[in-house]
């Protein structure tokens, strides 16, 4: 082993012992209770993230009434999944989904701000706050689509949605080919944050 | 607007200097304790000991200082090293705690998995 690596374990574990005396001694001090940590990552890990927006899409392709009422009335159809409670806060108002389909691919962007509906995407990724990404976004789609591996042909309309405080757009992407075997849990799982802001698109992973 | 603490608190970072590591939508955490540190800086300024921002700004500084090393002296990147950095100050700057109180933590720690190692052999 390398002098270096052995080096980089020793600081790993300096920083672990010093957060770990760290908490014990706020906990202590009842600076904060013996759950306080655990709440505040409670929102990103179970509340709101891209696991919601993972189970709205799985729904939307199993089950067809769903999806149409999905794409009449996002936060209304999104309700009736009984997600954590928490999720449809003000991030998560006048969500609206669109369908990925044979004749439409959609791309979501946001020109003046980054509004971003987090309750079901998550985080979102470093280059969506990029000027560039955005303004490209807007001039030349199909380009930028290109350049993140997803190439769509010509006769294939690209429809660019803007996100804004007033509404905050979602992909349904398309149902990835011979998934039929899958239950609803296991096609959730291949379902991404960009695949729903219409960046990437849901493949089988590899046999 | 965020109505929730935690998004606004990260919100706050994205495509900032202080940006946290992040993948497939979730915080991206390598090892437990860069969780539990993230954890307790939100749970602190959550609760009220000080503001977001005041942490921020010691990150950011945190950060810089980092980038201004010479190369020879410069540890290898670590985004939660320099978060504990910062979240150390910051609850110094606060009276939340001392370097001092810390070492005797870390201290007691180290005694107590020496003993533990002891019994073990």
């Amino acid at each position: 082993m390398s002098k270096l690596f052995e080096y980089e374990k020793q600081r790993e574990a300096a920083s672990a012992a010093k957060v770990r005396a760290l908490e014990a001694l706020l906990i202590e001090k009842g600076v904060i209770g013996s759950d306080s940590v655990d709440t505040v990552l409670g929102h990103f890990e179970t509340v709101a993230g891209p696991f919601n927006g993972a189970r709205i899409v799985a729904r939307a392709w199993v089950d067809a009434e769903y999806k149409a009422r999905l794409l009449a009335d996002t936060p209304k159809a999104i309700a009736e999944l009984n997600l954590a409670q928490g999720m449809d806060g003000a991030e998560g108002e006048h969500m609206l989904a669109v369908a990925n389909s044979p004749q439409v691919h959609n791309l979501i962007i946001c020109t003046l701000c980054s509004c971003y509906p987090w309750p079901i995407l998550g985080l979102p990724p470093y280059w969506y706050k990029d000027p560039v990404f955005r303004a490209r976004g807007v001039r030349e789609p199909r380009a930028v689509l290109r350049e993140f591996g997803v190439p769509v042909s010509e006769d294939v309309e690209v429809a660019v949605w803007d996100s804004s405080a007033q509404i905050r757009w979602f992909v349904v992407p398309e149902r990835p080919a011979g998934s039929d075997h899958l239950s609803e849990e296991q096609l959730a799982a291949l379902v991404t944050p960009e695949s729903m802001m219409g960046v990437a698109l849901v493949h089988l992973p590899a046999a | 607007m965020f109505t929730r603490f935690e998004e606004f608190a990260a919100s706050s970072m994205l495509g900032q200097q202080d940006s946290p590591p992040r993948s497939q939508g979730r915080l991206h955490f390598s090892q437990d304790w860069q969780r539990s540190l993230f954890g307790l800086a939100l749970a602190l300024s959550k609760e009220g000991h000080f503001e977001w921002e005041a942490f921020r700004q010691n990150l950011i500084g945190s950060i810089a200082h980092w980038e201004q090393l010479p190369c020879g002296e410069q540890p290898s990147w670590d985004y939660y090293e320099r978060f504990l950095e910062a979240l150390l100050k910051v609850l110094e700057a606060h009276s939340l705690l001392d370097a001092h109180e810390l070492e005797q933590r870390l201290t007691a720690f180290s005694y107590l998995a020496g003993n533990t190692h002891t019994q073990l052999a």
